[in-house]
């Protein structure tokens, strides 16, 4: 068995916490982030659950010390606050130090801005500003400015897997040299646009989603932006760095079944657990804990649950879906639930799959539904996207 | 590893005819547009694929390109399932990206319709071959001024040696106002054609 890339440092910002640590917190007494949207004027308010990150934008943009004319996004401004803890959290003082990289996921960008002011673009050169922040590199290259990166800068957009083919790429440069330490995750504001979307979709629950379930309504939106440092082991060795887990495995693949729907065999999800566990060179019996995509739509989750079954020959290892406390966070997702998967390899902890009551009759599988004590050595984490773009992550204890 | 490469088949399609491996498969008159031309490929081979009327006109293109070289191949579903595709075009889905941003601007007949928004990319037409063949190797699509088959077989050979992909479908998929040409080919350790930059022009320029 390889070990894998090291993860020093974890930032993140969702529903449930500000911080690693009240996330952390939320996980381990199970207490949803879900609820009425207050920072968003939308017609579904009160018909809709979202996972809302509490701070509202001047707030942010207050802890982040900006000038009064920034031009700044809800979905940078969550960036921002989460890779900064990240590098806070790995004790990287000097960035210029080592060559670093950041990998930064979003599928929104700017549309949080846009979508208020772009009735007034012509007009009113006072949100013109907004213009320049609409495109998904402007979160991105505005974390990097924060931060102070400049070896290696680029977005990944690639629907709800964004994030982890971002820690997948990340993972790669290290171990193919290119960078000794890069910073890599995701940022998505909640945005009328999303809302929307996923609403014409008809993909959105009126309740708290519930992951798996046989009654599952759909999903909830949520927004986040959670960030992971990765290390060569020669920086490890050197800096004498503790190391939180490992990333050990990854694979990506083309589900080839529909442009917003998953197959009903999950053949994407398969193929990308079944790569993730080759590169890791582990046997799907190795896994203690799968941290489920269960989005909790009917799609998803069924198709989800047969790749499951597919993989572990029926032999299912310990699962959840942590969507239920969080939202489903898009492009964040991934990250997201990556800083959810080392802390449950440091607490030896599964997470509960909250709000799961009937078991689905075409599988029979039932996820953990209270925070559960277990000895983890690895946990393997799915994102799967709209377009079939399917991942999956593993990671492994330290 | 060394792997060698060769083009086990081609396949290309403009001006009203489809030329496959040298042979003229389809061949009609170049005066019609290329929606009339679409159908018509597809009455003549005979496909029960519904789904086709519904692509955009570069998804059109790539599929009914794609479906006619696939045809002329044994070629396993073991095997299409580890095949990569890396397709380029230069315009990329422009054709399509106009008629969507003409539904917006229409003030008599305003609607952005979610099925053409879902074709403003030029990779869909690949996602709609893949579909269509199971096809679950890596893909890609690129964008470059002009056909660019030193690219292709760089990549192609970086696929195959790196373990990737034992076999690629490659080309170029080109639609705009002016006209629409396509050209592909399968790099494989199969055929006899060789795999260099000099074979994949010739076969572009002279079909």
């Amino acid at each position: 068995m390889k070990k894998g890339v090291a993860i020093t440092g974890m930032g993140i910002v969702s529903a449930i916490g500000n911080s690693v640590e009240e996330n952390l917190e939320a996980l381990l007494t199970s207490k949803s982030g879900l609820g009425i949207s207050k920072h968003i004027q939308t017609h579904h308010k009160n018909t809709i659950k979202v996972g809302e990150v509490g701070f509202t934008n001047a707030e942010i943009a207050k802890k982040l010390n900006l000038p009064k004319d920034n031009n700044y996004t809800r979905t940078a401004l969550l960036g921002c606050l989460a890779a900064k803890e990240a590098i806070l959290n790995a004790g990287i003082k000097s960035i210029s130090e080592y060559k670093t990289g950041l990998i930064s996921a979003t599928t929104v960008g700017g549309m949080d801005m846009t979508e208020n002011y772009w009735k007034q673009f012509a007009s009113n050169p006072e949100v013109q500003k907004y213009i320049w922040s609409h495109h998904a590199g402007d979160s991105t290259e505005k974390i990097a400015t924060s931060l102070g990166v400049t070896d290696y800068v680029t977005t990944i957009s690639t629907a709800c897997s964004s994030a982890a083919n971002a820690i997948m790429l990340g993972t790669r440069l290290i171990k193919a040299g290119k960078l000794d330490r890069v910073v890599v995750g995701g940022t998505d504001a909640l945005s009328k646009f999303t809302i929307n979307g996923f609403k014409s979709l008809m993909i959105l629950s009126e309740s708290n989603c519930t992951p798996f379930d046989a009654n599952r309504s759909g999903l909830n939106l949520g927004e986040a932006a959670a960030y992971l440092v990765l290390e060569s082991d020669e920086g490890v060795a050197l800096q004498n760095k503790s190391v939180l887990a490992y990333v050990s495995g990854y694979g990506n693949a083309n589900d080839a079944f529909h442009q917003t729907a998953s197959s009903k065999t999950g053949d994407g999800a398969y193929l990308a657990m079944k790569k993730a566990l080759k590169i890791a060179g582990l046997q799907p019996s190795d896994v203690d804990y799968v941290n489920a995509h269960g989005t909790a739509t009917q799609n998803n989750d069924l198709s989800e649950s047969v790749a499951l079954q597919r993989i572990f020959n029926e032999k299912s290892p310990s699962f959840s879906s942590t969507k239920a406390f969080t939202g489903h966070t898009l492009a964040a997702a991934g990250a997201v639930e990556a800083v959810f998967s080392v802390l449950a390899l440091q607490e030896n902890s599964i997470f509960a799959n909250l709000g799961f009551k009937m078991t689905m009759p075409e599988t029979g599988l039932v996820p953990v539904t209270q925070l559960q004590k277990k000895e983890l050595k690895h946990v393997l984490s799915n994102s799967f996207g709209f377009g079939g773009n399917c991942s999956s992550l593993i990671f492994s204890e330290a | 590893m060394n792997i060698k490469l060769n083009i086990q088949a081609w396949c290309s399609v403009q001006n009203g005819t489809v030329i496959c491996n040298g042979k003229k498969i389809v061949s009609t008159d170049n005066e019609q547009g290329f929606s009339e031309f679409a159908k018509q490929v597809y009455k003549n081979q005979q496909w029960e694929y519904p789904k086709f009327f519904k692509m955009d006109r570069l998804s059109k293109l790539t599929f009914l390109t794609a479906e006619i070289l696939l045809k002329e191949l044994t070629i396993s579903s073991e095997e299409k399932e580890q095949l990569a595709v890396v397709l380029s075009n230069k315009s990329a889905s422009l054709d399509t990206d106009r008629k969507y941003q003409d539904s917006i601007n229409s003030i008599e007949n305003f609607y952005p319709s979610p099925a053409v928004f879902v074709y403003t990319l030029p990779n869909i037409g690949m996602g709609e071959v893949c579909i269509r063949h199971k096809i679950q190797g890596e893909n890609a699509f690129f964008v470059f001024d002009d056909f660019n088959p030193l690219f292709l077989k760089q990549y192609a050979e970086s696929l195959a040696q790196n373990n990737k992909a034992p076999q690629v479908l490659c080309g170029w998929t080109e639609i705009d106002e002016k006209g629409y040409n396509s050209f592909l080919y399968l790099a494989s350790p199969n055929g006899t054609l060789p795999h260099t930059e000099e074979t994949i022009k010739k076969l572009y320029t002279q079909s």
